[in-house]
């Protein structure tokens, strides 16, 4: 039998109307399950007239209430620490963690049972195996290996592939850089923003990335995988393929990955996951071709039942047939376009931190890059980016500011950004999600009392 | 065997799903395992799910054994 290129090549090729059966079947599982294992889902699925008979199609998925992350937070914070959301007893768990954080929130804790486990690496493989990656490969991972879930999974279904892995927790960038070399690693997983920061080390150390044995490199945590000119500058740089993937802590693994055929967006595992696609606002769905907001229901992790999540991620849904893999998983059209929160409203006009990447990235000679609001005066809104720009002679550095600060504005409506130079190594590095936009503005009329968004 | 789907899985597939099926009824029911083979049969349970829920046979939930 010859080798397959799918993963799963009865699922991820099956007609739509099956998908829409299996996904049906398995949605009136996870209903009665959550519903005699969570009294506090229980609750609200009577309330909103829901139960596992009633559940006839995926029309009634949008009978059931929709779960936001401050319900889950509220949630733990009255019952901790992991609120009246676990289906199994907490010893029955073989894994705990916890989402990255963000400022003034409160992490969401996890817990997996041991198949629960298992199937976040399962996940994983989709995405692996779906870009190529084999057993005679090698696969290097720079990943702090902490409690942030990250790429425990992907860690995981490397071994279970059968690769050879190499964890690189706990390392400089420069050991990093030379265990990729000394072992031959053919596969690098990190974040897009740390896959550019290990080529800029080495250069550093005068190591050609592009002439090594990198062939693939997987990248998650950032929405910038998907945007393209970061992506060409990442593939440029090692020499190599890149492919986008996208999880969260709350269903433990990814949802989405990027095939082979690198199609300018990522495959839904759609035999895992039902997504939906909404307005933002108003909660009703967008069609196809649409961006709106992607709401989760996953049949994976039992532990603590997910339905219809609202995860703040923008998207643009397109059909399967975007692709020529053959895979009938729908698709997210450059990946996840940002998050429903994100945008800055800066004299009228929105900002989006991936779109003001997606433009300096255009920008071979800048290293990296920070986005700055603050309040002129106390009293007008600006924008700044401050940019570095190693070994630029002064023409060629004043050039490029002017270049940058020009595409910026166009693409914002006439927006007047400041772009200024940083010094060489000012800039903060990441390793895991990039923050790069900072925002100081205060409140207009105040005597510098800070923005709450 | 069929599957949810009603389609007729392969020797092969049909093969994998019997252990399991095993597995887990002997996991369940028999309490004269030593802590290596309990735990090593609970650790191939986890895996062989994957296996039984990709072939469509929903196989539900492991809690209550552990797994």
């Amino acid at each position: 039998m010859p080798e397959s290129t799918y993963w799963n090549p009865r699922h991820e090729t099956m007609p739509r109307d099956q998908i829409e059966a299996l996904q049906t079947r398995k949605l009136k599982n996870l209903v009665a399950w959550t519903q005699a294992s969570v009294p506090w889902h229980a609750a609200r699925f009577s309330k909103a007239g829901v139960s596992a008979d009633s559940i006839g199609g995926l029309k009634d998925l949008q009978r059931i209430p929709m779960m936001t992350r401050d319900e889950w937070m509220q949630a733990q914070l009255q019952s901790p620490p992991y609120g009246p959301l676990l289906a199994a007893p907490e010893e029955k768990a073989v894994r705990y963690h916890l989402t990255s954080g963000t400022t003034g929130r409160i992490p969401l804790q996890v817990l997996d049972g041991m198949k629960d486990w298992e199937w976040i690496a399962e996940m994983w493989c989709y995405g692996f195996w779906g870009f190529g990656v084999r057993p005679s490969d090698i696969v290097f991972f720079a990943f702090s290996y902490g409690t942030f879930v990250g790429f425990w999974g992907a860690h995981y279904a490397c071994e279970k592939i059968g690769c050879l892995v190499l964890p690189g927790g706990n390392m400089t960038t420069e050991a990093r850089v030379k265990q990729i070399m000394n072992m031959k690693a053919t596969v690098v997983c990190s974040t897009p923003t740390y896959a550019l920061r290990m080529a800029q080390e080495a250069k550093t150390m005068g190591v050609d990335l592009a002439a090594g044995p990198v062939k693939r490199l997987i990248l998650s945590g950032e929405p910038a995988g998907s945007i393209p000119a970061t992506k060409r500058l990442i593939e440029e740089e090692w020499g190599a393929r890149a492919a986008d993937t996208a999880g969260m802590t709350e269903v433990g693994t990814i949802m989405i990955f990027e095939c082979s055929k690198q199609p300018g967006g990522t495959h839904i595992i759609e035999d895992h996951y039902i997504e939906e696609v909404v307005n933002p606002d108003t909660g009703e769905p967008v069609p196809y071709g649409e961006m709106g907001e992607r709401l989760i229901t996953s049949f994976g992790r039992g532990f603590i039942p997910v339905l219809r999540y609202r995860t703040r991620d923008l998207v643009v849904r397109v059909p399967a047939s975007h692709c020529s893999c053959g895979r009938t998983f729908d698709l997210y059209e450059g990946g996840i376009r940002g998050r429903v929160d994100d945008m800055k409203l800066v004299r009228g006009t929105n900002v989006y931190p991936r779109a003001v990447e997606a433009i300096v990235r255009e920008f071979k000679e800048i290293d990296e890059f920070r986005i700055r609001l603050y309040t002129a005066d106390g009293r007008q809104d600006e924008i700044e980016v401050l940019v570095e720009i190693p070994g630029g002679d002064g023409a060629q550095t004043e050039r490029i500011l002017k270049n940058l600060s020009t595409s910026l504005s166009e693409a914002h409506e006439g927006l007047r950004f400041g772009v200024k130079k940083a010094e060489d190594g000012s800039l903060p590095r990441f390793e895991l999600k990039a923050k790069r936009l900072q925002d100081d503005r205060i409140v207009i009329g105040t005597a510098g009392e800070r923005r709450s968004t | 065997m069929r599957n949810a789907m009603g389609v007729e899985l392969t020797a092969g597939e049909q093969a994998l799903v019997e252990c399991y099926q095993t597995l887990v009824r002997t996991l369940r029911e028999r309490d004269d395992l030593p802590p290596f083979a309990r735990r090593n049969g609970l650790k191939a349970v986890a895996a062989l799910w994957q296996v039984v829920n990709g072939l469509d046979l929903d196989p539900g939930q492991l809690y209550d054994i552990g797994a």
